[in-house]
């Protein structure tokens, strides 16, 4: 029983120092849906700093993946009455009871990477199938449009799916050019370990029978090249293809003992200060939404990311 | 006054969590938030209810979660493939129950061990799971009537509280008030001594898993009519709180027994806790480590029942 006060009287501490840090700012809620990849995590965070950069008061929650928490944290701020809200990444169709009820609380949200929802101000992401298309073409060119590849796709993100769709889509206008074995992964919450297992089942099964690997995101595509690596392999022998960007990807495509190729880098960063920069104008300076972004997208462009111009995105 | 507060300490630790947000969380009081906070206690405790069931007769059901994203799954292939929702939702329902029913066979017929019967049914719902959707999560804007189980209110109250509010009461009945209840309180305290007073404690455990997986479908109606979706993982986060408010309710009223008043009274603190720290700015790394706090304290109380389910069969 003593360990119970004990833990109660915690809680209570770390409430009343949150409580006490509390000051009255422009309040914005940020939730990740799972900040567990990589991608989402600098979407969040930036969010976050960018917000505190103006002085407002800013609250980053992550959602762990889970459909359910994503619904209860939305509630909450809405009950707790935030000024406005960004969220990276989330499900405009599965929240869309929360999207209503804050819209209809007053609360303007704008998403990331999300897509379009009528109760939001508009949602700040790259176009997904340029962005697939310019990786699928790069995959095929690297082996001079002949030969095989292997793939690893992820179907339960929006975004991701639709960079699979459209690789199947370029690889069935070049028949000369063969899937030989694909991987889907299954587990998010456990995803590296699945990449690993199932790719590395296919490296072994294709040995020495494929030219390239596309991977639906760059979390995969480290994953891929450490398994490429352990079997052997040297910069050239494969090439490694994907999406999203970031340091590490740009130092492997730098590096000339690392498989990766390419990537199209996401400016989550910038998407990120848009849409806190938007959120100001429409929410602080009262500019209307319409003059702003007319429709329900603003779209960010993103870079194809090889060693020709990777200097440039390395941050020393 | 010692056994006061052993029986009452965790509920009235749980009232002074309910002062302290009521006093400096800003619109912690406020009706809205009120009925938000048991809308999202209604999902947590109806699912531990049934993990409460699987531990009264001493058995651990680590597939609650999973048969619970399953059956969701199975209610949201249904509707999207157009079969009238209360087709749909009756079998999801009944995968739940066959579920838990599986688990009872492995325990009480084959003799497997339920921390790995449960886990191996847990993998296999897992499995299915991601058969049916491909992993790709069915949405859609269901049907109305449907939606209305998760999402419809009655004036401002959530209608999912007043379906949470009568399975508690059925429950509570059930599990105190019945042959049946005293027959698993038996079975789980003491299985030799219940089996040669009378008891059929194969039919008990039997019993007690099967409500385990009841749960999990009822659970899965309400949250696919709430989300207007299907997702193979979808009850993946119920798995820790769920077995933490059934821990945490373990500390009081009948102290280190399990028992359905204290899994609703942990729910309520849990999700009060998950609320109330949003109410007052956390970022999100508090809320982990303040659940794994609650885990950790209340397995600490409760440990002398958790080993004899865990590692006595």
């Amino acid at each position: 029983m003593k360990n119970i006060k004990y833990a109660l009287a915690a809680a209570s501490l770390a409430g009343a120092a949150v409580a006490g840090t509390q000051a009255y700012a422009f309040e914005l809620g940020v939730v990740a849906f799972q900040m567990s990849a990589e991608t989402q995590a600098r979407c969040a965070n930036t969010v976050g700093e960018k917000a505190k950069e103006l002085g407002w008061d800013a609250q980053v929650l992550n959602s762990n993946g889970s459909l359910e928490t994503h619904a209860s944290q939305l509630d909450n701020l809405i009950q707790k009455g935030v000024d406005a809200m960004i969220l990276c990444m989330s499900k405009p169709v599965q929240f869309d009871g929360q999207f209503q009820a804050a819209k209809d609380a007053g609360i303007p949200v704008i998403t990331i990477s999300s897509g379009a929802s009528p109760h939001t101000l508009f949602d700040v992401t790259p176009n997904e199938y340029v962005m697939a298309a310019e990786a699928a073409i790069y995959t095929l060119g690297s082996i001079n449009f002949e030969g095989n590849i292997l793939a690893q796709k992820f179907e339960s993100n929006t975004g991701a799916r639709i960079r699979g769709e459209v690789l199947d889509l370029v690889l069935s206008e070049n028949p000369q050019v063969k899937l030989v074995g694909e991987h889907s992964m299954a587990r998010t919450k456990s995803w590296q370990d699945d990449v690993r297992n199932g790719m590395s089942a296919l490296i072994l099964q294709n040995a020495g029978n494929f030219g390239a690997v596309w991977a639906s995101f760059d979390g995969q595509a480290l994953i891929i090249d450490d398994l490429l690596k352990e079997g052997g392999m040297e910069k050239g022998d494969v090439a490694l293809v994907s999406i999203d960007g970031g340091q590490e990807v740009y130092r492997r495509i730098k590096d000339p003992y690392s498989m990766m190729t390419a990537t199209v880098a996401i400016p989550f960063e910038d998407m990120a200060a848009s849409a806190v920069e938007m959120m100001q104008k429409i929410a602080v300076d009262g500019v209307a939404k319409e003059d702003l972004v007319p429709g329900p997208y603003l779209f960010i462009p993103a870079t194809l990311v090889d060693k020709t111009n990777v200097d440039e995105f390395i941050v020393e | 006054m010692k056994k006061l507060i052993e029986t009452y300490g965790t509920a009235l630790a749980g009232l002074a969590l309910f002062v302290f947000l009521a006093i400096f969380a800003n619109n912690f009081l406020s009706t809205a938030n009120l009925f938000n906070v048991l809308k999202q206690v209604s999902f947590l405790s109806i699912l531990a209810f049934g993990f409460t069931f699987a531990l009264i007769t001493s058995e651990l059901d680590l597939a609650f979660a999973n048969l619970c994203s399953l059956s969701a799954v199975v209610i949201g292939f249904l509707i999207s493939s157009d079969v009238a929702w209360p087709v749909a939702v009756a079998a999801g329902i009944a995968t739940g129950l066959f579920g838990g029913l599986l688990n009872g066979f492995l325990v009480t017929v084959l003799k497997v061990p339920s921390l790995i019967s449960t886990l191996g049914t847990a993998s296999i719902a897992n499995g299915l799971a991601f058969m049916i959707t491909g992993g790709v999560a069915f949405v859609g804007r269901w049907d109305q009537n449907f939606l209305y189980l998760g999402r419809g209110k009655i004036g401002s109250v959530p209608v999912i509280i007043l379906f949470t509010l009568a399975i508690l009461a059925v429950v509570l009945v059930l599990s105190t008030q019945t042959r049946l209840g005293v027959h698993l309180q038996a079975t789980g305290e003491n299985e030799e001594a219940a089996r040669r007073s009378g008891i059929d404690t194969r039919k008990a455990k039997m019993i007690g898993l099967a409500l385990s997986g009841l749960g999990a479908g009822v659970t899965a109606m309400f949250l696919v009519a709430n989300l207007s979706s299907a997702a193979p993982q979808m009850a993946g986060d119920f798995m820790l709180n769920g077995i933490a408010a059934t821990l945490l309710g373990m500390t009081m009223f009948t102290p280190a027994k399990p028992n359905i008043l204290g899994t609703f009274v942990g729910a309520l603190i849990i999700v009060m806790l998950s609320n109330g720290l949003v109410l007052l700015g956390a970022q999100y790394y508090i809320q982990d480590i303040m659940l794994g706090i609650i885990i950790i304290v209340s397995v600490a109380v409760s440990a002398s029942v958790l080993k004899r389910a865990a590692f006595a069969l």
